[in-house]
């Protein structure tokens, strides 16, 4: 008999045409919303998490400034991480404002002290160059971009930092972003010496935007992060403070899912509009067929008949717009990511998420959100006397 | 003498139209017992409608018992009231009142969806109570597909097809013509014939000469018996 009603109300909704489709398109496009959003954040989670395992490594440990703030620079020895045991290897960042001459150009620049170990670490240190080669011998200096311009200096010509001869080997290929690698800096901004080079030309106390260790298998991290932190302290660096793959991933994620579970929620408020379109188009059903109620009732429907036809109708039109949603919220979904993918083309391609649990929730939702709106509806239906019904003009 | 099938006693029914009362039945004493063929007649707002209503346990008289098969049905709840007039009462409506997006043997398995009936043999029983009402080249048809004799046909087997025990109909040659509502009313003849309870409400002299008893209604009383 469940079936049978069922039946009718599918009826019920395929003989309203448009009224129907309409309604069913309000659930849609707030299931489309929902469902876009979340898919793309879950793909944007998973595509982070790859690459922060990809740029830090589970086994690593970043030391920065508080509040992983990369601008501002903290005091340690690199050297004396090194040799704590536990340490695979590690690197710091270090650059310098130094006073630079160019054929073309002088001025106050920013010089990273480059270590070939930083490839490892960091994609953005994996230096490529446009034009020349990589720095091989001392004395060798590779421009950014926007540096070669400034100083008016190309492969070939000598550069004076502070006061110090270089030549340019190299010109750096131009970068859209970047920030992460020289705590804010855009490589096309500097220029790139040897590390050894730039303590040279700026002995004394050591300050970095950040450092990266990372920990031979199975080391103990609780322990290596205690020895670093000791080191932290023995050098008087009260500021500074370890993140491992595991907080990091942590952070971003739970700022992730923040922004998503906000975005949802507005997408949800237009799911919620869908619902009112719903209770519109079933309180004018109702109204529309009260003297069909009638008749049902006289014939023998009792009144949960009559809830559950109404109540199934509006349950299939959520149903319909929940299915109809996913497909398209999964559409933009992939749209979207293709468009971001390609703008920010530097961080890598990602792809929306379809997962069991989107696919069912969203469907089982979008059913909820008929239903529910239907309800007082239905039960207007399911309450009005027969005679009353019947005597309806 | 025999049990009534419906029988009521002293029923009033007293409409609230905001703050003034319309009293629709004041005091009816009737028995339908099995077999008869009444005929309500009266002017419009006489109670004829109200009294078909309770005797179709459509409505609940304001004071008064309503018995059905001897038994006092006054205060039994709706759904039990439902389930009875699925099963023992059927009724016609002056406007026919067909479902408009159900064909015509959908419509007519509709109150056997209700009592539960399995899909087989709620067709055969449909298809079967058509044909014999001669509409066997109609099933697929909707509504708007069919004529008004045809649609009040089609409302008859609906009525019929749960073989009730009263048949109740509320003007059904209102929106006919002559020709077809006299077919109609041959139909209602021969099913009291076959032993059929009817009770109709009508307007029409015509309708009401068929029948074998005729009640007048004037201010919700019954005024005048004739047989």
């Amino acid at each position: 008999m469940i079936l049978d009603i069922l039946r009718l109300s599918f009826r019920n909704i395929r003989h309203r045409g448009l009224r129907s489709w309409l309604t069913v398109i309000g659930i849609l496009i707030g299931t489309a919303a929902v469902v876009a959003l979340i898919s793309v954040g879950q793909g944007l989670q998973r595509a982070i998490a790859q690459r922060v395992e990809q740029i830090v490594g589970y086994n690593t440990i970043l030391i920065t400034a508080r509040g992983l703030n990369l601008g501002q620079r903290i005091r340690l020895d690199i050297e004396a991480i090194r040799a704590i045991p536990g340490v695979r290897s590690a690197i710091a960042v270090r650059t310098e404002t130094a006073y630079v001459e160019g054929p073309g150009g002088k001025g106050f620049l920013t010089v990273l002290g480059y270590d070939p170990a930083m490839a490892e670490f960091v994609a953005e240190m994996n230096l490529t160059v446009a034009s020349g080669r990589d720095l091989a011998a001392p004395g060798e200096v590779l421009l950014g971009s926007r540096t070669a311009r400034v100083l008016g200096a190309d492969v070939g010509d000598g550069v004076s930092i502070e006061g110090k001869k270089f030549q340019v080997v190299g010109v750096l290929q131009a970068q859209r972003a970047g920030g992460f690698a020289t705590g804010g800096l855009s490589l096309s901004d500097v220029l790139v010496i040897s590390l050894p080079e730039l303590r040279q030309l700026f002995p004394g106390p050591e300050l970095v935007h950040y450092a990266v260790v990372r920990l031979v298998d199975r080391a103990d991290m609780a322990l290596v992060r205690e020895r670093i932190r000791d080191h932290l302290r023995a050098v008087g660096e009260r500021n500074a403070a370890l993140t491992d793959f595991e907080d990091l991933t942590r952070n971003i994620q739970s700022v992730i899912r923040g922004v998503q579970a906000f975005l949802a929620g507005i997408a949800g408020i237009a799911l919620l509009v869908g619902g009112v379109g719903v209770m519109n188009t079933m309180y004018t059903a109702v109204l529309e067929r009260t003297r069909e109620i009638g008749v049902l009732k006289a014939i023998g429907a009792k009144d949960s008949h009559v809830l559950l036809l109404f109540l199934f109708e509006s349950g299939l039109m959520g149903l319909a717009g929940g299915a109809l949603g996913l497909a398209s919220g999964l559409g933009v979904a992939w749209v979207a990511t293709l468009v971001v993918s390609r703008m920010f083309e530097a961080q890598g391609a990602f792809s929306p998420a379809l997962t069991a649990s989107l696919v069912f929730g969203s469907l089982f939702f979008a059913f909820v959100v008929g239903a529910v709106s239907g309800l007082f509806p239905a039960i207007r239906a399911a309450k009005l006397p027969p005679v009353e019904a019947l005597r309806y003009e | 003498m025999s049990t009534a099938l419906v029988e009521l006693q002293g029923v009033t029914k007293i409409y609230r139209l905001g703050e003034v009362e319309v009293p629709a039945l004041r005091g009816v004493d009737l028995s339908v017992l099995p077999g008869d063929f009444l005929a309500l007649m009266g002017p419009s707002g006489s109670g004829k409608s109200t009294l078909l209503h309770v005797l179709g346990l459509l409505d609940r008289p304001t004071a008064g018992r309503v018995l059905w098969e001897g038994a006092d049905v006054t205060r039994l709840n709706g759904g039990k009231l439902a389930e009875l007039r699925g099963r023992r009462i059927g009724f016609v409506f002056q406007m026919f009142n067909l479902v408009p997006n159900l064909t015509a043997l959908e419509n007519v398995e509709l109150p056997l969806v209700f009592l539960g009936v399995p899909a087989r043999e709620r067709r055969r029983k449909a298809r079967e109570i058509l044909e014999r009402l001669g509409l066997g080249d109609r099933l697929r048809h909707r509504p708007n597909q069919l004529s008004g004799g045809q649609q009040q046909r089609v409302a008859l087997a609906r009525a019929l097809v749960t073989d009730p025990a009263l048949l109740i109909a509320d003007e059904p040659t209102g929106n006919l013509d002559s020709a077809t509502g006299r077919e109609i009313l041959a139909l209602f003849v021969e099913l009291n014939g076959q032993g059929r309870t009817i009770v109709l409400a009508t307007h029409d002299p015509e309708a009401a000469a068929v029948a074998k008893v005729r009640l007048r209604l004037r201010d919700g009383r019954i005024t005048e018996v004739e047989r």
